[in-house]
């Protein structure tokens, strides 16, 4: 046994006495000897120390207390036992909290994708456990660097960030260098990928893999490891592999380009009808005129048009929106918003809007908004807990502004959290002043219903010069809270009805990305 | 033992809560047994406790510790001084010298371990997670790895030594840029 060895089993308390004198022999002699030696003592200490660590697995519940023998506990006075209750403590200290998720992987693109357990979208972060593909092709991207493209009907079994199984199907991966060593598990061999792209097939208990690209360690029950390498298969009777069988990611992407492109026309076709609805008070389908040399047009193309209703960005950006081709407007800095000034008054509303929420990170995000709060003026705003809120308020008999008493404030249940930011998403809400319901809607599902108790029947509905994206023109030397929307809009319509949920249900369907 | 006002004891307290984890290492290093390590500690927690009106709070708390721990670590081994697995008396005093020496070497190097053990391969990652996070014994790890015990430690100490590897590569990479 080498110096190495006797010290390792040193430390796992595996060493024999023959190999202990060996090891003491060797250290009493040699100072490199002791160097490395305590070196290896202090690592071992410290991993056996360490309860927190990022790379390793949710502890289970015993903490090492367990293992501590209490011999001396007969001596203990009170006070001392107050010192070592301070370990005991020290020793379960959790974990200092922080937002965590417990994905492995994500869900980057799919293509009319049906999974069997979930109603999985692109984009979503995927936890360790099984995924069945019905039909369609997906792209999972592990959070190692591994990409693995699978096609419907496929079952895979989501390990960690750098493993996974198939338990039946087919699975082509690509494997870039940051991500050597990742596993991929089948009935009958493990493939360990050093850096490559290769494919694999299993029906039952039987596999096939073949190699594109780099090299593959197939380790096979019973077998000696085999290197396959690039345009190597290795298949067996019940399962065969042809390469031409599996989907490139080159074809994927352009699967995907055509099926956004459907939709774009979909919509783009929605969109020109809609636009004719007499019900619109104003529709911003968020068109970056190319001919616009300032920019900042955002036109209301509700027909007949009234250009009055057009509007002009401040700050916001052009930016993609739902598709490519599709623009949005994106909203960042305090200063950014969407000016509109909006006449009439009006019995009911509906706001429709597609939009990006990046971060929900103050206490009100601005949807739309009037310039002030006066009676009669709606406001539609997330909630820093990711709840939809719609107010709207009609200031008491001989007051001038609408207090805490007499404002109608609406919350739908919270949709915005770590799952749905950071894409696409329609929100809705639609108000009569007769019945004086007040409904929400995320992605076409109603959210939130309920009637204040402070609602007349009657009261009319105004807007004047109000915002997209922000709140409020600051008045000379008055300080306005900042309630910039954190995210991009690329369609806003506000009707004069309220809309019947299965509008908004489709307006969702023909809309969604 | 000698009534302590409060603060005193609660700064003891505070003192051992802050430097428990490097006085672990430090006795694990002279004895190599986690649980003779963990009875030590204890041992020496009290006697801390029961010298602490001695301590100068200016000066700086380790290597005042380390003083108690050894002659803990002594005693432990006069206890045991039969078993034929303990290192001599001479070596272990040979050690804690040189290790006191080594200090911030072996605390720099500990600085490396987390992004070495994300450099670690899957299957690596598990069996530290078995070993250290979820301390299973020998036999459920065995079983979970279907290794025999020879292959299990022999893995294992591959590993540590891997990272001993990976942390001195690393360090020699930072010293150069």
């Amino acid at each position: 046994m080498n110096l190495k060895s006797l010290i390792e089993a040193k430390l796992d308390g595996e060493i024999t006495p023959e190999q202990n004198a060996k090891l003491e022999a060797i250290l009493v002699g040699d100072g490199n000897a002791r160097r490395l030696y305590l070196e290896l003592a202090d690592q071992h200490a410290r991993l056996l120390q360490r309860s927190d660590s990022p790379s390793e697995r949710p502890q289970r519940s015993h903490s090492y207390l367990r293992t501590i023998r209490w011999r001396t506990s007969a001596f203990i006075a009170s006070a001392a036992a107050i010192v070592l209750l301070a370990f005991a403590v020290w020793s379960h200290k959790p974990i200092a909290s922080e937002a965590t998720s417990y994905g492995a992987a994500m869900l980057s693109q799919t293509l009319d994708a049906e999974f069997t357990e979930t109603t999985l979208r692109s984009g979503d972060t995927i936890a360790p456990g099984t995924l069945t593909l019905n039909k369609g092709v997906v792209q999972i991207e592990f959070f190692s660097g591994a990409t693995a493209l699978i096609e419907g009907a496929t079952q895979i079994e989501i390990i960690s960030a750098w493993e996974a199984r198939c338990i039946k199907g087919r699975v082509r991966v690509h494997v870039p260098p940051a991500a050597k060593g990742f596993l991929m598990h089948a009935p009958d061999v493990k493939l360990e990928d050093l850096g490559t792209e290769f494919a694999m097939n299993v029906v039952g208990q039987d596999s096939a893999v073949h190699v594109f690209d780099g090299e593959v360690i197939a380790h096979a029950k019973n077998k000696a490891p085999a290197s396959l390498k690039a345009g190597m298969s290795l298949s067996s009777s019940k399962a065969v592999v042809t390469p031409e069988d599996f989907l490139p990611i080159s074809e994927l992407q352009s699967l995907i380009k055509k099926r956004e492109k459907l939709h774009s026309e979909q919509w783009q076709h929605w969109s020109m009808e809609a636009r004719k609805d007499n019900r619109l008070i104003a529709y911003y389908p968020f068109k970056h005129w190319d001919d616009d040399g300032w920019d900042r047009m955002v036109n209301n193309l509700a027909q007949p048009v009234v250009l009055s209703r057009n509007g002009g960005a401040v700050g916001a950006r052009w930016t993609q929106g739902r598709w490519p081709g599709k623009e949005a407007l994106e909203f960042k800095r305090p200063g950014d918003r969407v000016r509109m000034n909006l006449d009439g008054t009006y019995a009911a509303l509906t706001f429709a809007c597609w939009v990006k929420v990046d971060s929900v990170d103050k206490k009100y995000n601005s949807l739309l908004l009037t310039d002030g709060y006066e009676s009669g003026e709606p406001h539609w705003q997330i909630y820093e807990d990711g709840s939809l809120l719609f107010s709207i308020g009609y200031a008491g008999p001989g007051e001038k502004r609408i207090t805490a008493t007499t404002n109608q404030m609406y919350y739908s249940k919270p949709v915005f959290g770590p799952d749905s930011l950071g894409r696409w998403h329609h929100l809705a809400v639609t108000y009569d002043n007769a019945s004086g319901t007040v409904v929400q809607y995320f992605d076409g599902q109603e959210v939130g219903r309920e009637v204040s108790p402070l609602h007349q029947p009657g009261r009319p509905i105004g807007f004047g010069p109000c915002e997209l994206g922000n709140w409020g023109l600051p008045t000379q030397g008055h300080q306005f809270p900042i309630r910039t929307l954190n995210g991009a809009i690329d369609e806003f319509a506000i009707y004069q009805i309220a809309l019947s949920s299965a509008e908004i249900q489709a307006m969702f369907e023909q809309g969604k990305p | 033992m000698s009534p302590e006002p409060p603060s005193r004891t609660e700064q003891l307290v505070l003192l051992l809560t802050q430097n428990q984890e490097p006085l672990f290492r430090y006795i694990f290093s002279l004895v190599s047994s986690e649980a003779d390590a963990r009875d030590i500690l204890q041992e020496t927690s009290l006697a801390l406790y029961r010298k602490f009106d001695q301590y100068e709070t200016s000066r700086p708390f380790l290597p005042w510790a380390y003083r108690f721990a050894y002659l803990q670590i002594q005693k432990h081994r006069a206890k045991f001084a039969r078993s034929p697995l303990l290192f001599s008396e001479d070596l272990i005093h040979l050690l804690a010298l040189e290790r006191e020496q080594m200090e911030p070497e072996l605390d720099l190097r500990l600085q490396f371990l987390d992004e070495c053990l994300g450099k670690l391969t899957p299957h690596d990652k598990e069996l530290v997670a078995s070993r250290y996070a979820l301390r299973e014994s020998a036999e459920e790890m065995m079983q979970r790895f279907a290794m025999s015990r020879r292959t299990l430690f022999r893995n294992l100490g591959l590993l540590r030594q891997r990272l001993h590897d990976c942390i001195t590569r690393q360090i020699q990479s930072e010293a150069l840029t």
